[in-house]
């Protein structure tokens, strides 16, 4: 069901151009800005390496500059500050940044183009882009699948679901979209893990908002029903693969057993819905959800049945003794 | 059974609707599950929508892999279906 485990690479470039207005970004020195290839989501402020100790030092990671490391620099005679940056840069190096609008010393931009390391600045404070630039690169970096379903905002929950083709996954979300809830994207889903341990799924840009239903066509919701009913992303709370009725098959009658998937190292709760006609598919979900929910707050209809059926059997078998 | 192939789209204007419901059409009835891989991205090819999102260009390289018992059919209809540029 969740086929394919992508790893990212990302460029220099990719980065610089998505996050050029969130992070202020200035170009100081473009040097191979297209082919750079970022192979780790560390950010490292330079500190201890400009004073000289290199013991452990990873030359993966991009490099940021703040106040103290430019100052610090300013302070060192011309000779050991270009032996400093000597030691510290490598063609390894993704990418320096300086921040807090700082201007670059002339050996460090000296330094970055001849070693072919993209140089950029940006006017944001310094710990602010470190923390920005850590969550960017730990986004981007985090690792995805690819499904075959439909994901739906339902009650505040993110819903996905999946089973073969043709089985209703499309027509379901329609009918859910007019309900009130929202469509996150329809066949293809990507499925991130979220720093926190937990699943995000969104859709490919180019079928954003757009559902196939057989018969009808290619429609866009959001055109349709309003910007209301869609949303770009949503964490995935349970999964309920639709099934064609088979009379062989027990079905979960009392719902005391859970059952998970796991995606990505994260469990979720798995349901299988038997359809068939007359079975109102998307009160079905509703219902699946809105117990989720009661669960979540605590209460969990079968659980309790079972603990009050067997209060009750105990009470009788009191009683029976009482009277023999 | 399991097949794999390498296909090559010839159509002009890559596989933009007209193709992908071709092929969604032909693949209708067969019991085989058909994948598709584009650029490091897998599809179920027997939805228009994933189809689409590959954006397949002209040229591009299409990674199937068919698998279940009438494989050996499908395969050979799809192989012949990018040759012929599904009747475009």
């Amino acid at each position: 069901m969740f086929k394919t485990k992508l790893h990212q690479t990302i460029t220099v470039y990719d980065v610089f151009t998505k996050y050029q207005d969130t992070l202020d970004l200035r170009l100081i020195k473009a040097a191979e800005l297209t082919k750079k290839k970022i192979r780790s989501p560390e950010v490292e402020r330079p500190g201890l390496a400009l004073a000289g100790y290199l013991k452990g030092h990873v030359p993966a990671r991009v490099l940021l500059f703040g106040r103290v490391e430019i100052e610090y620099l300013n302070d060192l005679h011309k000779n050991l500050r270009s032996e400093r940056l000597q030691g510290l840069l490598s063609k390894k190096n993704p990418f320096v940044i300086i921040g807090d609008g700082l201007e670059a010393p002339p050996e460090l931009q000296d330094m970055c183009q001849q070693l072919a390391i993209p140089l950029m600045g940006s006017t944001q404070e310094t710990m602010h882009l470190f923390n920005q630039l850590t969550t960017i690169l730990g986004d981007e970096f985090s690792p995805y699948v690819s499904c075959h379903g439909t994901l739906v905002e339902t009650f505040g929950l993110g819903l996905l679901i999946q089973g073969d083709s043709s089985i209703g996954k499309s027509e379901a979300a329609l009918g859910l979209i007019e309900r009130g809830h929202r469509l996150i994207s329809d066949d293809i889903v990507r499925i991130k893990k979220r720093e926190g341990g937990y699943l995000e799924g969104y859709g490919p840009e180019l079928t954003r908002h757009l559902l196939e239903i057989r018969g009808i066509g290619i429609i866009n919701v959001a055109h349709m029903y309003g910007a209301v009913c869609v949303s770009a992303k949503q964490r995935i709370d349970l999964i309920v693969k639709l099934e064609e009725w088979d009379d062989t098959h027990f079905y979960d009658r009392v719902g005391l057993e859970e059952k998970y998937y796991d995606i990505l190292g994260v469990k979720v709760l798995h349901h299988i819905l038997p359809v068939k006609p007359g079975r109102d598919v998307i009160l079905l979900l509703e219902t699946i959800i809105l117990n989720h929910r009661l669960k979540g707050m605590g209460y969990h209809s079968a659980k309790e049945f079972n603990v009050k059926l067997l209060e009750t059997i105990a009470k009788r078998e009191k009683e029976r003794k009482v009277l023999h | 059974m399991r097949l794999t192939a390498v296909a090559k789209v010839r159509n002009r204007l890559g596989l933009h609707i007209r193709p992908a419901t071709a092929i969604v059409k032909m693949l209708q009835g067969f019991r085989s599950q058909v994948y598709f891989t584009v650029r490091g991205q897998t599809i179920n090819a027997k939805s228009i929508m994933s189809l689409l999102v590959l954006a397949a260009q002209k040229n591009a390289k299409i990674n199937i892999v068919v698998e279940g018992e009438d494989a050996e059919i499908v395969m050979e209809k799809l192989l012949k279906g990018f040759e012929n540029e599904f009747g475009e």
